[in-house]
């Protein structure tokens, strides 16, 4: 080795020091330089001056906020150094540039800023080379102008009187802080750059490689001092604008942290205090006249200048830029939730308490704001898959697992819903609300009756601790009893449920007699075991409170048609229809009574406009928008809230609206072998979701009935057919075509059509009825006997079926019991409604 | 209502109606000047003076139709009120039947849902997803993102509709109501920047009386007036909690966390769970924030500087350090080595203190070395461990993997 390639080795090591802020190293190399050259001492002096104020602020680090106080001992000796390599003049140029700006740090932090402003004056930075100068060079170049912006901002102003000079300094002071934010990025970006290269290189003598960088006080004031102030200024667009220069530049290992933070508070800005008319895109320049600004200081400071480069921004073809503020505040939160989640601390020791808290504390943030921006626009799916992510954070901490919940909840899972209100119950065992949303979870599409009984039990049992909720506590343990007894198949025990429903709807009305839901589940229950007058005493007062309820109002108007008032029931029907136009089950019922009043001609009528409503509502499609997504009828399976609004009777099963367990089954079933044999015709239009398709062969089914009523099987057929077509295995369509070959007279098929519909939901009542008057007509009477006595017990309140027993038993001898059983039909017929009463769907 | 107020808004009345088209922008522009003009204004819908109403109610929509965003954001600064007008008449409980409420009402959401060519407007945004480059990241920093099916569904950019195409709606029905309002609130929040003080102060009192009314809340916050529950919907909810949220932190602080608490309030009672979702989420955030805005004032939108290192200390097990163990069980062969680097203290089969290098996808094998340990004649056991830092650095930085900001030194 001879003795100058030693020498631009040397250089090159104390060039890595310096770049890589590795002071305690310099010491040895300058005197390793010195024994080269003479010429080096005053080289030597400036670095170890540089060296010495370096290893003094990492050893007292000057705090956010506070000023450096006065003079230290420690400090005497770099003013030497620096001085006398200063004072000789035998510096090559650069050199003697940086030792003035060291000097000047110096001045800093012995607190004379007058004297730091003179010395960076005569430095001429803004003449300083960016590109190609070394990596070291640009740290302290950015240092440079964070000093001076510091400087300036503690020196008091010449004049404070003159307000023009107040915003000159202001915009000043900025334009340092932010070019000492361009160029630590740059000089961030650039060690970056040396580090994998020289690892690549196998530089000479590598020193512990990837040692974190500290950014220290003055390059951390530099990136973020500019903002701070914007906004302290009002200043809104400009400091989104910084924050986004910030932002777009390409990340370093030690910027990331500083990235996590500012993209959370720009999320925070564009969420709280921006609108989609206020915004405008990254890549646009901010509108002149923004109304996010403080109007007093409009315009008060603009970007003004440029640097001869710039750092490495994020760039390359197709790259997303949002066009919305929920757009960038997702971005940026996805973002910042991928770097918060690396950063979830796991160990559960003691020590590692504060991380934890730490790791917590940022996580959840983040997930606040998803939560808030995903919510505005209803994208309740991904929030659930975001905040499943959050699960590692949520280790006993309720919170996250509520938020979970409730995410599930909105975007329709309710199994797990469930699941996770357990857990939050037994987080907070004293909030009513939990339990309240599980049971609403479990009377609705789960179906889970006796979980749904747990959770209500719970309410009951907090008493007055649940104030408010007492009372719902109690309509929802009646709701579940309700509905318990429609499932029930003995009828000691559907007594038994009705008999407690109607104790819990009590309690919860005499506890909230506002409440127009307790005064309407009362009188439906009233109802269902046919006590009409108390219930139309109930339904009134639920009408008196809540004058437009949809559900009172049709309660009301099967209530009166149990009475045989038909036609008050009718005007009933189509007053709450002119309320809700659009409401199937309304409609439905209409038909019904139509047809009764005012002949099926008036009802096949209804029948054409419930397919004109259903058109309307499912089929708007919006010629402009060619893309997916376009009709309502694509949507409705982003947007299951829509299916919410909308309360039908569950299609595998018209008579009862809530949905019956054993129909449960059959409409899942119904379901796959639906979309078995509909994939197998090319033609079926099955993209979209059930919901509407159902609706659609409801409305054929009724306009089926009617014919048959009318005794045209060809239309009916017809009818019947339009609903074979979306749904070939329903038990309603093939027992619509029993029903048309009954018309027919073709009792065998008919027989056939029955016994298929009862395998596919071997409850249902309807059919069992006519397969039992067939069997009947048949003679086959003991297997008759066997069907309808079926059907009483999975309906007690049929009174056709009782009707049909009485026959059969008649037909076999056994008149005692045939007399009981028609007496049971007669005194049922009597408060009989149009439309079974449990067709009104009970949820909370 | 004073005789001054009726001379300011008659003045107004008559002043637009004159008013030649091409003087309509400075018009716009100069309205924020007429400072006694909106709490006339205000008076004028609060109070229900027939005469006044109908005449003010037809001047605010010829405002909205006239195309000038301007006046469109005045007459849009009134929504709340209008609205809690309207909902308190069809609660049936307000002295005066004013259609021309509900008409104005209508009339703007009739304009509302279709664009200039007279389409109906679909209102969509892009999901971004990490998967795709933005201005902001790049995928392959991210590392590994998780592999879920909704992930997989969503690879790319995907555009999702969250309103429309909305029916024309003549008359408001029980059913469309709740629609209809909705979107009015939808599109206020879109312009809520332009809406000043006392239209967020509208804003938050018609969110607490909507959701207390008829309950036992209203005792505690005294408010008098109607007595009736009123209905809401989930949707609606969601709404009116994004525009408190906006005054929340724009000078509203009081007002808007009172109305944050009603509107959580009735969400409890109804079981929404979307409003209990975004409104938790809106009180969690501002927990720190809150005593900030009281100190600032006006806006709580105030920013520190942050320490740039992390807070989290090295040696704690994170995600990001867990995934790059390398368990026991692999590293059958290296044990002796990497003993010497050992792993402090508490859990001793987790080195998580170990170097950047040894990270890797959890699961995957250790490579082999094919030099082995095969240290120059120089070098001791330590620069031996050197090396082999120096390489796994080099490995992860051309897998294109995360070296991280921790656990390393």
């Amino acid at each position: 080795m001879t003795a100058r390639k030693s020498g631009s080795r040397l250089e090159t090591e104390i060039e890595r020091c310096r770049s890589e802020g590795q002071w305690d190293k310099i010491p040895e190399l300058v005197r390793q330089l010195s024994a080269k050259l003479i010429s080096n001492d005053d080289l030597g002096e400036l670095l170890l001056g540089e060296a010495k104020l370096q290893q003094y602020l990492k050893e007292n680090p000057i705090k956010q906020g506070s000023s450096p106080r006065g003079i230290r001992p420690k400090l005497v000796e770099v003013r030497k150094h620096l001085t006398a390599a200063l004072d000789r003049g035998n510096l090559k140029p650069d050199y003697m540039q940086e030792a003035s700006m060291v000097m000047a740090k110096l001045s800093y932090v012995e607190g004379d800023y007058q004297e730091a402003i003179s010395q960076y004056s005569r430095v001429g930075m803004d003449d300083m080379p960016l590109v190609g100068s070394p990596v070291y060079r640009l740290s302290m170049i950015a240092e440079a102008y964070a000093t001076k912006g510091l400087c300036l901002e503690k020196v008091p102003m010449a004049s404070p009187s003159f307000s023009k000079h107040n915003v000159d300094r202001d915009q000043e002071i900025i334009t340092c802080y932010e070019k000492s934010g361009d160029i630590a990025l740059l000089y961030l970006q650039e060690v970056e750059k040396a580090l994998s290269a020289g690892i690549q290189n196998r530089s000479p003598k590598p020193g512990p490689v990837a040692q974190e960088q500290e950014l220290g006080y003055f390059l951390e004031t530099g990136l973020q001092r500019a903002h701070v102030i914007h906004f302290k200024n009002g200043n809104l667009t400009r400091g989104v604008g910084r924050f986004r220069e910030i932002l777009r530049a390409v990340e370093t290992r030690t910027t990331q942290n500083l990235r996590m933070t500012i993209a959370r508070q720009l999320a925070e800005i564009l969420l709280r205090g921006m609108c989609e008319q206020s915004y405008w895109n990254p890549l646009e320049d901010p509108p002149h006249n923004s109304p996010l600004n403080d109007p007093l200081r409009q315009g008060s400071y603009t970007k003004d200048y440029s640097l001869n480069r710039r750092p490495r921004v994020y760039s390359g073809e197709n790259l997303f830029c949002p066009q919305e503020n929920t757009e960038e505040a997702l971005l940026l939160l996805l973002i910042s939730e991928s770097m918060a989640n690396r950063d979830a601390v796991l160990s559960r020791i003691p020590e590692h308490n504060n991380d934890r808290i730490i790791s917590l504390q940022s996580a959840s943030v983040v997930y606040d704001l998803l939560t808030i921006a995903l919510g505005r626009r209803g994208q309740y799916e991904m929030l659930s898959e975001c905040l499943e992510r959050a699960m590692k954070f949520a280790f006993e901490e309720f919170h996250l697992w509520y938020q979970f919940a409730l995410s599930l909840m909105a975007s329709g899972k309710s199994a797990r819903a469930v699941k996770v209100l357990k857990e939050c119950i037994r987080l907070k065992p004293d909030d009513p609300t939990i339990p309240l949303l599980a049971v609403k979870l479990c009377i609705g599409t789960l179906h889970w009756l006796e979980e749904g009984e747990r959770f209500a039990k719970m309410v009951v049992d907090m008493g007055e601790k649940a104030s408010e909720f007492r009372a719902k506590g109690f309509l929802a343990i009646g709701l579940v009893y309700s509905l318990r007894a429609t499932d029930a198949s003995l009828r000691g025990m559907q007594e038994d449920y009705q008999k407690k429903a109607l104790g819990a709807f009590q309690r919860a009305q005499s506890l909230s007699p506002t409440d127009h839901l307790a005064a309407f589940y009362l009188a439906l229950q009233l109802a269902v075991s046919r006590q009409i007058p108390e219930a139309l005493g109930y339904v009134r007062q639920a009408l008196q409170l809540q004058g437009d309820d949809v559900h009172s109002l049709h309660l009301l108007a099967l209530l009166l048609s149990a009475q045989k008032h038909y036609h008050d029931a009718l005007n009933i029907i189509e007053m709450a229809l002119s309320e809700y136009p659009e409401n199937f089950i309304l409609l439905f019922t209409k038909v019904k009574l139509e047809t009764l009043c005012r002949g099926p001609e008036e009802a096949l009528l209804t029948c054409k406009h419930m397919l004109q409503i259903w058109k309307s509502c499912y089929n708007l499609t919006n010629p402009s928008d060619s893309g997916r997504g376009s009709s309502l009828l694509d949507r409705a399976i982003a947007d299951r809230r829509q299916l919410n609004t909308m309360t039908l009777p569950d299609f595998s099963d018209p008579e009862t609206g809530s949905v019956h367990a054993t129909s449960m089954a059959a409409s899942r079933v119904e379901q796959a072998l639906s979309e078995v044999a509909s994939s197998l015709q090319s033609s079926a239009p099955k993209q979209g979701p059930l919901h509407p398709w159902m609706t659609l062969a409801q409305i054929w089914l009724h306009a089926a009935e009617v014919y048959i009523g009318m005794g045209k099987p060809a239309e009916g057929t017809a009818c019947t057919q339009e609903a074979a077509n979306l749904f070939p295995m329903s038990h309603n369509v093939l027992f619509m075509k029993g029903q048309v070959a009954e018309l027919r007279g073709n009792m065998d098929e008919a027989k056939r059509w029955y016994e298929e519909a009862l395998s596919i939901s071997p409850t249902h009542v309807k059919t069992m009825q006519r397969l039992g008057l067939i069997l009947h007509q048949l003679q086959r009477y003991s297997l008759a006997e066997k069907i309808l006595r079926d059907a009483v017990q999975v309906n007690s309140t049929a009174h056709d079926v009782w009707n049909c027993l009485g026959e059969v038993l008649q037909a076999q001898g056994n008149d005692d019991a045939a007399t009981e059983c028609f007496l049971t039909a007669l005194e049922l017929e009597a408060s009989s409604p149009i439309l079974p009463f449990t067709i009104i769907p009970r949820a909370l | 209502m004073l005789a001054m107020d009726q001379g300011v808004v008659e003045e107004w009345l008559a002043e637009f109606k004159t008013l030649p088209e091409a003087a309509v922008p400075g018009y716009a522009a100069a309205l924020k000047e007429k400072t006694f003009l909106v709490p006339a204004l205000y008076k004028v819908i609060r109070e229900n003076y027939s005469d006044m109403l109908e005449p003010v109610c037809h001047q605010l929509f010829e405002f909205y139709r006239s195309g000038e965003v301007h006046l469109q954001y005045f007459t849009l600064q009134f929504l709340p009120e209008l609205l809690w007008s309207y909902l308190s008449i069809t609660s049936g409980h307000a002295p005066h039947c004013s259609g021309c409420i509900e008409a104005l009402l209508l009339g703007i959401y009739n304009l509302e849902i279709v664009d200039r060519d007279g389409q109906s407007k679909v209102l969509s945004f892009s999901v971004p997803s990490l998967s795709k480059p933005s201005v902001y990241h790049e995928p392959s920093t991210i590392g590994s993102l998780a592999l879920t099916e909704g992930a997989l569904a969503n690879h790319g950019l995907s555009r999702v509709v969250y309103s429309g195409p909305h029916l024309q709606r003549e008359t408001f029905t029980a059913q469309n109501r709740f629609q209809v309002l909705t979107f009015l609130l939808l599109r206020y929040n879109a312009a809520l920047s332009y809406m000043c003080g006392p239209s967020l102060q509208s804003l938050c009192q018609l969110s607490s009386r909507v959701c207390i009314c008829g309950y036992p809340r209203q005792q505690v916050r005294r408010y008098k007036g109607i007595t009736t529950r009123m209905t809401v919907s989930s949707d609606f909810l969601v709404q009116l909690i994004t525009g408190i949220h906006f005054a929340l932190c724009n000078g509203e602080s009081d007002l808007g966390s009172k109305a944050l608490e009603d509107v959580l309030y009735r969400a409890q009672l109804e079981l929404f769970p979307e409003p209990l979702l975004v409104g938790n989420a809106i009180r969690s955030s501002l927990h720190g924030a809150a005593l900030k805005s009281n100190k600032e004032g006006t806006r709580c939108i105030q920013v520190d500087i942050t320490p740039t290192a992390s807070r989290i200390s090295r040696n704690a097990v994170t995600s990001l350090s867990i995934r790059g163990h390398r368990w026991k069980r692999h590293e059958s062969q290296e044990n002796s080595v990497d003993s010497d680097t050992g792993a402090p203290g508490p859990i001793p089969e987790i080195s998580v203190t170990g170097v950047s290098g040894e990270r890797q996808a959890n699961g995957e094998a250790p490579r082999i070395r094919p030099e082995g340990p095969a240290p120059g004649p120089e070098q001791g056991p330590d620069s031996r461990a050197e090396v082999r830092r120096q390489k796994s650095v080099k490995r992860v930085l051309e897998d294109g993997g995360v070296p991280s900001a921790r656990g390393q030194y």
